[in-house]
């Protein structure tokens, strides 16, 4: 039997000898980021500020985001002449991300649709490799946010796909793009209310649904649900650290639907009361597995075993051409975790902010597309890169 | 138009009393009706795509709502509206294809003029593509025109070109009906020979000296099984007696009589019999989108048991027993409950009943449960007038037959076309 050999053990305490010993201004990635004020902050984003933006969201506000924050306050003047054309897609980016109602690939959408509008390009082709440009550079900006690539790889195809039309003359194509991109805003609201509409008959009177993690398509699936008056109650995961569990039960709270909060580590002990499992997707990938919040793994696998089905509320522009093999192949996204207690800096942390759940584990998908098995996705994807 | 009405309603009342059995049957008929009131449809100058969907929706809708549990009336009514938009769709393209070669030759006289019906031509035909296909990843971005609009922009490229083409649309009118009666007589067709092509895939699946295990009786399953024995292979079979109504023992006299070697079991005898056995083969009464099965009561079981000792599972299923819905409570909601006097006799009903109640309510309840749901991951493969298909494909066949805007079958409230 292959068992791992201990040696990485050893490695490590050697690693940690030797780090001691060198220049104290090279930070371990492991030890906890107590609000250090190196002299670049930016290169502190080996956290995801996808999750970042999403813990904002959440109202969390940690340590080093305060940092962050403070840093970049202080860095952006001397920023703002220098590089205009690519920042402004960041900035245009960042400015559309903030909004806490709007889906991020979206926002990543109309960040391109603002580069069209001011492109001065003159022919197509000009204005596809601009767009690229734009795209490449958000994409690198955070490589981590997988809605964020799936968006751009999307609105990327459908501008090479239309400009093979030859018969629009230039100003035109711009203008439809523009219109087209500027509308994609409202299709995410309505992606949301197609895939609630689809939902309802799954959920029936009487049932027990367990939710994991804040997912803004699972809340319009339960408002739709409460609304046509059906009768259920949640059991929602306190979803550590960013607290998703709080703002739900908050939300559901609201819409008078009986919650009941779970610590993560209950949710084997309630499965058997439970129905069924009901989940978003901060990506979907080829092999119809699903990439969301820490902890939906695990879920999933509980739920497997016990005979749950498990669904997933997504809308069609999640889906992204990864094909993770296991939980490590995807790029990291960190997220600092606060334990309220100062840690010793030997022990490490598991930063990780997101798993990934095969396609096994799902029993259905519900996108705007309709309802579809995990298979059907990565023929949807085909078909769009054919 | 009286005639269709009361041919319509006669077919509601035998779907209603449920004196139609068989999937296969039921389909024929609502096929064939559905001819008739196609044929007999008075259609209007333009859109008659339109009234003709309209048409056929009030005919389904009713037909739907006289037996929900049987499937196959659906899917053929959204076989017929998907062929209504299909044969729409080809005449559209086909038009506009002689739309534009005429808008090349006119190039000289007018050419600002021959350049609109070009453009709307490539731009008509796609948007008409997309709206016949199902909503995907490569549509989302796109303009999703009405498809109402698709024939009024041929037809009025049609005006523009002048009388020579009015003649054309007066008998693409014609054509339309003709092609849809042309396709569902086709489709007709197909369900009646189902069974022929099913059989002719035998030979791949059963090898010699294989022992086969069925439940209840199925004619698929009977004509499956024959044609294997007929390319000369040896096999046996263990029928399920398929309890209460035992058509189990009807199958194994029909194969002992065309010379298959036989064996007759109880249900409960089933997961002893299980290890002896190579594989199950059974019919369904309809396959849902997700690859689920709707088949006969105690079919459940025996799936259970074949997974258990990994005993390949096999559905026979026409394209007609097809349904596009995904089931989200199918033992209650796709199930029916058959008279209870087939596991009791009326007259032993009586000692049942508890006189130290007031009501005098008996204490014994029979329930008779007509079908069985067969989760996906139990079946093995699905063998179609097509091929064979793993259950997680099925949603392409669906995608195949069936148009996104037929899932619920109800006549738009107001159409003025």
């Amino acid at each position: 039997m292959w068992r791992r050999s201990a040696s990485f053990i050893l490695d490590k305490q050697f690693q940690q000898r030797n780090d001691a010993a060198a220049a104290p201004e090279s930070i371990p990635v492991s030890s906890p980021p107590a609000a250090s004020m190196t002299d670049n902050p930016i290169q502190v984003p080996k956290i995801s500020a996808y999750y970042q933006t999403r813990a904002a969201h959440n109202g969390v506000v940690t340590s080093d985001w305060l940092a962050q924050a403070q840093a970049a306050v202080r860095h952006s003047p001397p920023d703002s002449p220098k590089g205009n054309g690519k920042g402004s897609v960041i900035d245009e980016f960042n400015r559309w991300r903030n909004q806490p109602d709007l889906a991020e690939a979206v926002a990543a959408i109309r960040a391109l649709a603002a580069v069209i509008r001011d492109s001065t390009a003159t022919t197509m082709m000009e204005l596809e490799i601009e767009l690229k440009k734009a795209s490449d550079s958000l994409k690198s900006w955070d490589t981590t946010s997988i809605s964020l690539t799936a968006g751009c790889d999307l609105f990327i195809r459908y501008v090479s796909r239309t400009s093979a039309l030859e018969y629009e003359d230039f100003n035109s194509a711009k203008s439809r793009l523009l219109e087209r991109a500027e509308k994609f805003g409202e299709i995410s609201c309505k992606a949301r209310r197609i895939i609630a509409m689809l939902s309802q008959d799954f959920i029936f009177d009487g049932c027990t649904i367990l939710v994991h993690g804040f997912s803004r398509v699972v809340l319009e699936v339960l408002k739709l649900a409460a609304q046509n008056k059906k009768l259920f109650r949640i059991f929602c995961t306190e979803g550590r650290p960013d607290r998703t569990g709080l703002r739900l039960s908050n939300e559901l709270a609201k819409l008078d639907v009986p919650v009941k909060l779970l610590i993560d580590s209950a949710v084997a002990y309630t499965m058997d009361e439970v129905d069924m499992v009901l989940v978003g997707a901060d990506g979907v990938v080829e092999s119809g597995g699903i990439i969301n919040m820490m902890g939906t793994y695990q879920i999933a696998l509980v739920a497997h075993i016990m005979n749950k089905p498990v669904y997933v509320a997504a809308e069609s522009y999640k889906f992204a051409r990864l094909y993770p093999l296991d939980q490590k192949d995807m790029g990291p996204a960190l997220r600092t975790i606060d334990f309220g207690v100062p840690l010793p800096s030997k022990v490490e942390v598991e930063t990780s902010a997101r798993d990934y759940t095969p396609p096994k584990y799902l029993t259905l998908l519900f996108t705007d597309l309709g309802v579809l098995t995990p298979s059907v996705v990565s023929d949807e994807l085909i078909q769009l890169y054919l | 138009m009286p005639d269709t009405q009361s041919l319509v309603n006669d077919f509601l009342n035998k779907l209603k009393k449920r004196k139609i059995e068989g999937s296969q049957a039921t389909a024929r008929q609502t096929a064939e009706l559905l001819r008739v009131v196609i044929s007999q449809q008075r259609v209007p100058y333009t859109n008659q795509a339109g009234a003709l969907i309209d048409a056929v929706k009030a005919v389904g809708e009713r037909l739907i709502a006289a037996n929900p549990v049987e499937l196959a009336v659906g899917n053929i009514v959204r076989r017929v509206l998907h062929i209504i938009r299909e044969e729409d769709l080809t005449l559209a393209t086909a038009a506009v294809a002689g739309l534009n070669v005429s808008g090349v030759s006119d190039d000289e006289d007018d050419s600002e003029h021959g350049d609109h019906p070009v453009l709307s031509a490539a731009v008509v035909a796609a948007a008409a593509r997309i709206t016949l296909r199902p909503p995907s990843l490569q549509t989302l971005l796109e303009d999703m025109p009405d498809s109402a609009a698709v024939p009024h922009t041929s037809s009025s490229g049609g005006d523009s070109e002048g009388k020579s083409k009015s003649a054309d649309k007066s008998s693409r009118s014609r054509k339309l009906k003709h092609d849809v009666i042309e396709a569902v007589n086709e489709l007709i067709q197909d369900i009646a020979t189902c069974h022929d092509q099913i059989s002719e895939q035998a030979v791949e699946h059963i090898h010699q000296n294989e022992v086969i295990l069925t439940l209840g009786s199925s004619r698929t399953v009977l004509e499956f099984l024959c044609a294997a024995k007929e390319k000369k292979r040896s096999f046996r079979v263990f029928v399920a007696e398929g309890a209460p109504r035992y058509r189990g023992h009807l199958l194994a006299k029909e194969l002992v009589a065309r010379g298959l070697q036989t064996t007759l079991i109880t249900d409960s005898a089933v997961f002893a019999m299980i290890s002896r056995v190579n594989m199950v083969i059974v019919g369904a009464h309809a396959v849902m989108a997700n690859g689920g099965v709707i088949a006969p009561v105690g079919l459940n079981m025996v799936a259970l048991a074949a997974q258990k000792h990994a005993v390949p599972f096999v559905v026979l299923a026409g394209s007609h027993k097809l349904c596009p819905l995904y089931p989200h409570n199918p033992e209650v909601l796709l199930n029916e409950l058959r008279s209870p006097s087939e596991l009791l006799d009326f007259g032993e009903f009586s000692d049942c009943l508890d006189f130290g109640n007031a009501t005098g309510s008996p204490l014994l309840h029979v329930v008779n449960p007509m079908f069985d749901y067969v989760p996906p991951k139990l079946v093995s493969l699905f063998i179609t007038d097509t091929g064979g298909h793993n259950p997680s494909y099925m949603y392409r066949l669906i995608a195949d037959y069936y148009s996104a805007d037929d899932l619920v079958v109800q006549r738009r409230p107001a159409s003025e076309n």
